[in-house]
């Protein structure tokens, strides 16, 4: 039998006992709501969590179409994706668009866009969760909000801010480090200013660590990358408590239920810790993280689609009991393609069951003082900042960035995932073991295999978009953004709403800030760049 | 005996890389040369490659739905310069139907996610084999 021991690694015991709580832990277990916080950031039982599922699919008015179906199913809050070229801030006119406008998410890429997305929806009580590109994100959100009459300081929702690792973990967009971690500062300083209820900080472990990475290394890559604006924001006399009340965790949450929970207590305590002792925040908000969760798309298999509700439900009820603040099923048929409606429905009711039926959310913290959580609380903590501290002890983390050490890592992270499968070490049932002949696998199969067409149409509608604007204010406004991107004392995001307002797209806006950053304007070298001039 | 040599890439803007990265090494492992030509390919930068680097056949990782757009353009690339070069793709998101499909316009396999790996391997090893000797 192979010696047991929890998805991180850590070794398990048969079963635990009081001796198994460190004392140092035992004394920190302070109620829901107070330092460091690792019961809870709110001391609120009963409030439950905004139940989302992932959206978008093929142009902003279909998508517009799926929210209001998913609100008027009990959402209340949004998680917008972006198609494949969205997310590679590219137009939908670009060469390599084509074959997949709006077939992994919705496509984006100007302010009327933007508009239709959010089509009659109330931007001060829905939050909208983005997994766009969070600057254009951003400018959108916040133009709609101010043409339908939407104070920007009521204005919810969230950015993600994933400059470390984006370009290495499946959503590349071709922007130099350099200036994506200086998008992601000018944000959150620009939100902290003008819309404070807005989460313009949301540390994304979630899309990274899909790529086969443990608990503990999923968390210290997050912390090594929040730590790393946090002291950039601190450098430029942005003050703490200004925007760390709006910093909010994505996590993921895998199958390995107890260690899922003591990864994001532990997760609370390390920030509240690192906040307060080391960061100097002082408004007890600054230290209490904001969590939310989607339930891993890797754990989920393309064979016997049904057992992914079982994955899905089991996450959720891991994410519910460690107190999380909202959560996102991925859905069953996420081997396939971007989620049916029918996975949708499947993935809220799963919430909503576990909300209303199962009583998890009436008292909080309902697994602390267990000894196996509380030890396996107090190991994740300590194996956690044992990584950070590694991983900032090679120097400089934005150097391991630029340098390829954290592409390289994740290689290594795939790799041994993969082989991990394909020897059984890691258990996947209908996939390495229980399996089913094909012709015997058939449960939700047909929605699952079914495909949606690249929305097309949006290549002429957008080329058409373009040529009706006013040439030489575009050229204006690209130029102003060439200028802020080589002015590194500016914020970035001023002239990006110029410029979104104009009518600029995501493709001219990011092809113009590569270009300014020496890098090529279109990554693929297959159109031109748009400024005539250059300043 | 010459050691057989694949490209494994991916297509258009799909950026999964984990079942890629996965197969090249278990080839590698399987005593191949792999030359792994990364993400971001169009069939003309596939060709290219595979002619550049002189391989028996060609792999496509496919984790989005552009594969379907792109692998009859890219049979038609390799007719129009007389490369006999055998295509496979493999991926989560092809099903029984598109494995069909897919074989029928000429790919010479498509492995679905319920292929076993042993299996995978000794089918892309045949049809080199086949290849070379045909």
């Amino acid at each position: 039998m192979k010696e047991s021991a929890s998805r991180s690694g850590i070794p398990l015991k048969p079963f635990y006992g009081p001796e198994d709580i460190p004392g140092a832990q035992a004394g920190q277990l302070t109620p829901p709501g107070e330092f460091p916080f690792i019961r809870g950031r709110h001391n609120r039982p009963g409030m439950g969590w905004i139940q989302r599922e992932l959206s978008g699919e093929g142009d902003p008015t279909r998508s517009n179409e799926q929210f209001k179906y998913l609100i008027s199913k009990g959402q209340a809050g949004l998680d917008v994706i972006g198609d494949s070229p969205t997310m590679a801030c590219l137009d939908p006119d670009h060469p390599l668009a084509a074959n997949t406008i709006g077939t992994q998410g919705v496509s984006l890429c100007c302010l009327q866009d933007y508009r239709e997305l959010f089509q009659d929806i109330p931007l001060d009580s829905i939050s909208i969760s983005s997994s766009v590109p969070p600057v254009f994100a951003l400018t959108g959100l916040y133009w709609v909000a101010k043409e339908t009459g939407v104070d920007l300081d009521r204005v919810r929702g969230s950015v993600l801010q994933p400059p470390f690792y984006a370009e290495d973990c499946g959503y590349a967009f071709h922007i130099p480090f350099e200036v994506r971690s200086r998008m992601a500062c000018d944000t959150i300083a620009f939100c902290a200013g003008e819309m404070p209820r807005f989460h313009s900080f949301v540390e994304d472990t979630y899309f990274f660590s899909e790529a086969g990475l443990t608990a503990v290394e999923e968390m210290a890559l997050g912390f090594v990358e929040i730590r790393y604006l946090v002291r950039k924001l601190l450098d430029q006399g942005v003050d703490i408590d200004s925007f760390a009340p709006r910093i909010a965790i994505l996590l993921n949450c895998s199958m390995d239920l107890f260690e899922e929970v003591a990864k994001i207590r532990a997760t609370r305590q390390i920030f509240a810790e690192m906040m307060g002792d080391e960061f100097g925040a002082k408004d007890p908000r600054s230290m209490g993280v904001v969590i939310t969760s989607h339930t891993s798309g890797l754990s989920l298999t393309a064979q016997q689609p049904v057992n992914n509700i079982v994955r899905g439900t089991v996450q959720a009820m891991a994410l519910a009991m460690a107190g999380v603040q909202a959560m996102e099923i991925s859905a069953f048929d996420e081997g396939f393609r971007t989620p049916s409606p029918e996975s949708h429905l499947v993935g809220l009711r799963t919430q909503q069951v576990l909300a209303l039926e199962s009583n998890v959310g009436q008292v909080q913290d309902p697994l602390g003082g267990s000894w196996y959580v509380e030890s396996l609380t107090a190991e994740m903590k300590a194996r956690i900042w044992e990584f950070i501290r590694e991983l900032e002890a090679k120097g400089d983390p934005g150097e391991l960035v630029s340098n390829g050490w954290f592409k390289q890592f994740f290689n290594q992270t795939m790799q041994r995932y993969n082989r991990g499968v394909e020897t059984g070490e890691i258990t996947k049932v209908g996939v390495n073991t229980l399996t089913l002949p094909e012709e015997e696998d058939t449960l939700l199969k047909s929605v699952a295999e079914e495909k949606i067409l690249p929305c097309r149409e949006r290549i002429e509608k957008i080329k058409a978009m373009k040529a009706a604007r006013n040439a030489d204010r575009i050229q204006e406004v690209l130029t102003d953004i060439y200028r802020a991107v080589g002015d590194p004392g500016t914020n970035l995001i001023q002239p990006l709403l110029a410029a979104t307002q104009a009518g600029a797209t995501i493709g001219e806006m990011a092809g113009v800030m590569r270009e300014a950053s020496g890098a090529p304007y279109d990554p693929h070298g297959l159109i031109p760049p748009i400024l005539t001039h250059k300043p | 005996m010459k050691k057989q040599r694949v490209v494994i890439g991916i297509m258009g803007l799909d950026q999964h890389e984990v079942g890629a990265l996965g197969i090249v090494r278990t080839l590698r492992d399987a005593g191949m040369e792999v030359v792994y030509a990364g993400k971001f390919n169009t069939p003309e930068t596939m060709v290219s490659t595979a002619l550049q680097e002189a391989v028996d056949l060609v792999g496509l990782s496919c984790h989005s739905w552009e594969y379907t757009y792109y692998v009859p353009e890219l049979l038609d690339l390799l007719k129009q310069y007389n490369l006999p070069i055998p295509v496979v793709v493999g991926g989560s998101v092809i099903t029984p139907e598109d494995e069909k499909k897919m074989e029928e316009m000429g790919v010479a396999a498509a492995f679905g996610p319920s292929t076993q790996v042993p299996e995978m391997v000794e089918r892309i090893q045949a049809i080199i084999q086949e290849s070379a000797h045909g």
